[in-house]
């Protein structure tokens, strides 16, 4: 095969990939607004996925989220001071932290925490025979696997997403205040940050953790169920998730800052 | 009388009376890494209170026929129905809806494992019907006392010993009053002391109209006068012969 269809080969298969993942999604959000899917086995299962993948992601989102505070929030604080500039205080951290760097950690955390755990436990429900186990009890595995944990993965980086706006305006605010006493009151500070929030910015910093969360969670059982016969095919379906989840969300990102700002 | 592709085999010879629960018209399967031996041109008729008895040939114990009759293989000829609906033509919803009326004791591998013991018992029904969990806890409590339990298990399924396993198939096969109860060799790792009550419950559920397929390797169990099969076939290669039927 010569370079051009190499090209165009990979061109095309990147694109049925896309077609093949936004069907997935499309399907799970048409599925999920339904609530005769919604039967207690796919409750108890929803409910076991956000306790696994946000309830018990919330410390070590808390901990980063603190790091990343005191890295971009204090450094900001104490320089703007210096500048003269602290009334863009507002400003500068809805510009970094609320559109871009928040929604991507945490999208990017979930994937390495999360997401790699779901392909590797749906690849071995398929080497063990328990999907289809479930498939001949009538329990179709796109309602009982994928749905739930495609839509607590989205709904579990949106509520961490917010937890880390928090969690890093708050961590930077006390560790500024230790650096430099003259920082504004709090009361200031937040208004400052308010004041800079503009709608489009709420909806940037939705789209960013939403879109990619649902993607993430399409792309990481994808791979998980196709894995076919072997234990040691779960590794490579595992990685393939990790990069292909990764390039979904700086994609994704990428393409909603175009469309919102742009 | 064996089947072929110019005998009818069993599929004429049931009850025309009563509708059949499960109907194999000429199914063959393609060979695979999944099974012992494919099907080659298996046709019978199960009807309401029927019981096929299917006895394997050694160490070909894992054959498509439960993946067959519960519409989740596709034969590469041939059509399989349950209820007078081929599988193939049901929407996906529907067919899941129909696996509901089954119930089944696996070969291998029968277990969710981030279950519980009595939560994989009672997953089908939770998921297919309306019933309380008090309801469904209370029949699956009674029915594995039926089959030699203290009550239902809660254990992890990495927890629980395995014959507290195989007999919990039991509990979950005959659970909610299926129509059809698919046994894979359910006696393995229980016999004798499994049989009385097993064969007991093939007859109430007979009795209440439910058709029952039987695979087995055992000898006991073949040659079991209790069972009384409707129909006896052995498995030779790919083919299904008939060595007995109901007359």
């Amino acid at each position: 095969m010569n370079t051009f269809a190499q090209v165009g080969n990979f061109a095309l298969n990147g694109w049925r990939e896309i077609c093949y993942l936004s069907g997935i999604t499309a399907q799970v959000l048409f599925v999920g607004v339904k609530p005769r899917y919604w039967t207690r086995p796919v409750r108890a299962e929803f409910y076991r996925q956000i306790l696994s993948i946000g309830i018990d992601s919330i410390g070590f989102v808390f901990y980063v989220a603190s790091a990343v505070g005191i890295v971009v929030v204090a450094q900001a604080l104490v320089w703007l001071q210096v500048v003269g500039q602290s009334k863009s205080l507002g400003a500068l951290f809805v510009t970094v932290l609320i559109r871009e760097a928040v929604p991507i950690l945490t999208n990017f955390l979930i994937i390495g925490r999360s997401g790699t755990a779901l392909t590797s436990e749906l690849g071995n429900m398929r080497i063990s025979g328990e999907v289809r186990v479930l498939d001949a009890q009538g329990l179709d595995p796109f309602i009982y696997l994928v749905m739930p944990r495609v839509l607590s993965l989205t709904v579990s980086v949106f509520c961490l997403a917010v937890l880390f706006v928090a969690v890093s305006f708050s961590s930077g605010y006390l560790c500024s205040l230790l650096l430099s006493p003259a920082i504004a009151d709090p009361g200031t500070f937040i208004y400052s940050i308010f004041s800079s929030l503009n709608p489009v910015d709420i909806i940037n910093f939705l789209a960013k953790s939403i879109i990619p969360a649902l993607f993430t969670g399409a792309i990481c059982c994808a791979e998980g169920l196709r894995v076919e016969a072997s234990i040691t095919e779960v590794p490579p379906a595992t990685k393939r998730a990790l990069s292909r989840s990764v390039r979904a969300l700086f994609g994704i990102s990428a393409l909603v800052t175009l469309l919102t700002y742009v | 009388m064996s089947i072929s592709t110019t005998d009818p085999g069993l599929a004429g010879k049931s009850s025309t009376h009563s509708p059949a629960v499960l109907d194999f018209r000429g199914v063959s399967t393609e060979p695979s890494a999944f099974f012992d031996t494919p099907l080659w041109d298996v046709s019978f008729r199960l009807s309401q209170g029927q019981l096929l008895l299917v006895r394997m040939e050694r160490g070909r114990f894992r054959l498509p026929l439960a993946d067959l009759a519960a519409g989740i293989l596709e034969p590469a000829d041939g059509a399989v129905e349950f209820m007078g609906r081929n599988w193939q033509e049901m929407a996906a919803d529907y067919a899941s809806a129909q696996r509901a009326k089954m119930g089944r004791v696996f070969g291998s591998q029968g277990w969710i494992n981030f279950l519980g013991v009595g939560q994989n018992i009672t997953l089908a029904q939770r998921h297919h019907t309306t019933r309380t969990d008090t309801d469904i806890e209370a029949e699956a409590t009674e029915l594995a006392r039926i089959f030699g339990l203290p009550g239902l298990p809660h254990r992890p399924v990495s927890g629980a010993r395995l014959e507290d396993l195989n007999r919990s198939a039991f509990v979950r096969a005959f659970l909610g009053q299926p129509a059809l109860i698919i046994l894979e060799r359910p006696t393995r790792d229980l016999m004798p002391a499994i049989l009385p009550p097993l064969v007991n419950a093939v007859r109430i559920a007979r009795d209440r109209g439910c058709a029952i397929l039987w695979t087995t390797s055992e000898d006991l169990v073949w040659r079991d006068p209790g069972i009384d099969a409707t129909f006896k076939c052995t498995m030779f290669g790919a083919r299904m012969n008939v060595v007995a039927e109901e007359k």
